[in-house]
């Protein structure tokens, strides 16, 4: 957690603590799944995120694995496989697993870090209590999310008919 | 040759499960005697922390959030308590005073039954009370033990009076924290598994202590405003009795109709109807709850078998009393989810193994 643990009782009881969340917030305002989202609003959910430490290939999920949350790369390097073959390769900055936000199904695909990396976590629980905290915010980072899934979804059939062709 | 054993998706699932079982017995072991304290103290933290979280966005530090919700909860409870004790103390009193007499009355009818009983089978009078008379004995010092465990019951409440702010205080400000430290603390190919079964298991406790609350406070005020109807004295208490111990499945009822029939049956001058009536009042409120309250409000927060249910109240009961039959169910309900939930991860990596 990003959010100010471990600190002394008698701290400054009304101001809170400033630390990594910024980087990351910025890095996640970057992404296209918090276009048109306030800083402000994208800043609380970076508290509830998880920030996890992979090592060079060290499997962050397997396709079929139960899936609960979109991954965002910090540091390091993640390539994503089905079987031998490779779809992506991304580095700090990019997010993959976004599907996991939206639906309770395996994944369906290999996550392997290809450096030592590490990976900030935004799980779908934390997004549905946002959802009903926020719900003019949810609803457009529901919108980017569709906007991604569209994307991706015209990619595969304009493969798949380049592949007919 | 263990191995097929060892790797098989339901024998590692039943071992992790069974230490996490060991873990969680040996803690409810452990603050057993707190137990209640625990509870309230959770419930109350399910309540006040969406309002700590919305003062912590407005820039609060979460020991003053957690600080400003505590004096929030002291506040509406002082005032409560200020509103509704004089009332209910009155009728705890009234409820003192008269269950002595309640018991008395008890024992002289079920004495006099027996006298009958036996002269009209024309048995010697002096062997029946021989054979009964031990269970008088018995009976008059449970009787004496209940009366001793009522006064006990106003040390634990002023226990829990000052045990509970704190617990919540420190709940509000620390869980969250405690929580992620625990959960982030699992292995990386276990973190979102271990994730996804936390978050079902909330949500569904989440679901049915709303519902059970929302159940029992629909069944205090329909048995009060019954009580009040027919007549009977200390009908807030009775009816406030009867609201939680309907929170127990099955037998709850039941023993939400043992009282309010003796305190009819003690209430002077003796009037069978108010006894019927009495009885008749938990039937009405226990028919509304199961066509009406329980349909909308509890639904299908916890789906399981009535026999499981009722050797889990059994269980429970024994190892907690009271607390232990009211927590049965939501503990059951848990240990299943948490189960299923392992056997569904190391099912997928089995999977994922063989092909």
């Amino acid at each position: 957690m990003m959010s100010n643990s471990n600190h002394p009782f008698w701290r400054n009881l009304f101001r809170k603590n400033s630390d990594q969340t910024h980087e990351i917030t910025e890095m996640w305002m970057q992404t296209p799944l918090f276009e048109n989202i306030p800083y402000r609003r994208c800043r609380e959910l970076v508290g509830n995120m998880h920030p996890r430490e992979y090592r060079a290939d060290e499997t962050i999920f397997n396709a079929g694995d139960i899936g609960a949350s979109v991954v965002l790369i910090r540091h390091g390097e993640v390539e994503i496989r089905t079987g031998d073959q490779i779809l992506a390769e991304l580095v700090s900055g990019d997010f993959f697993g976004e599907i996991a936000l939206i639906i309770d199904e395996p994944r369906t695909a290999k996550a392997v870090a290809t450096k030592n990396s590490e990976l900030i976590f935004f799980l779908r629980s934390d997004l549905e209590e946002w959802i009903q905290r926020s719900p003019k915010d949810g609803a457009q980072f529901m919108l980017n999310i569709s906007r991604i899934l569209a994307a991706r979804l015209k990619q595969t059939n304009q493969l798949i008919s380049s592949q007919e062709s | 040759m263990l191995q097929p054993f060892i790797q098989h998706p339901l024998s590692r699932t039943v071992f992790l499960f069974g230490i996490i079982l060991l873990v969680f017995s040996f803690f409810a072991a452990l603050l057993a005697p707190l137990l209640f304290t625990i509870i309230i103290s959770f419930v109350l933290y399910a309540l006040l922390d969406p309002v700590s979280r919305i003062l912590e966005r407005r820039g609060m530090s979460s020991t003053a959030s957690s600080l400003t919700v505590l004096f929030i909860l002291i506040a509406i409870s002082a005032s409560v308590i200020s509103l509704l004790m004089p009332y209910l103390s009155a009728q705890v009193s009234q409820l003192q005073e008269q269950l002595p007499s309640v018991w008395q009355t008890l024992l002289s009818f079920v004495q006099e039954t027996i006298q009958h009983t036996a002269s009209s089978m024309k048995l010697d009078l002096e062997t029946s009370n021989n054979i009964t008379q031990p269970f008088f004995d018995e009976a008059n010092k449970i009787g004496k033990t209940a009366l001793l465990a009522g006064s006990n019951l106003l040390i634990d409440l002023s226990v829990l009076v000052i045990l509970v702010p704190i617990f919540t205080f420190f709940l509000v400000r620390d869980y969250r924290h405690f929580r992620n430290y625990l959960l982030d603390s699992l292995p990386n190919n276990s973190f979102e598994l271990g994730w996804i079964i936390y978050h079902r298991v909330t949500n569904q406790l989440q679901e049915y202590v709303r519902g059970i609350m929302i159940q029992s406070g629909i069944m205090s005020l329909i048995t009060s405003i019954g009580f009040f109807a027919i007549g009977l004295d200390s009908y807030i208490l009775l009816g406030i009795i009867a609201g939680l111990l309907n929170l127990i499945p099955y037998v709850g009822p039941l023993l939400a109709m043992v009282l309010p029939t003796l305190l009819a049956l003690a209430q002077a001058p003796f009037d069978p109807w108010l006894i019927g009536a009495a009885i008749g009042v938990i039937i009405v409120a226990q028919i509304i709850d199961n066509v009406i309250v329980i349909p909308s409000v509890i639904a299908n927060a916890v789906n399981m078998h009535p026999i499981i249910v009722i050797i889990g109240i059994i269980v429970f009961g024994n190892l907690f009393g009271f607390i232990g039959m009211i927590i049965a169910i939501p503990a059951i309900s848990t240990a299943n989810l948490i189960f299923r939930g392992l056997h569904q991860g190391f099912q997928t990596r089995a999977v994922l193994t063989d092909s």
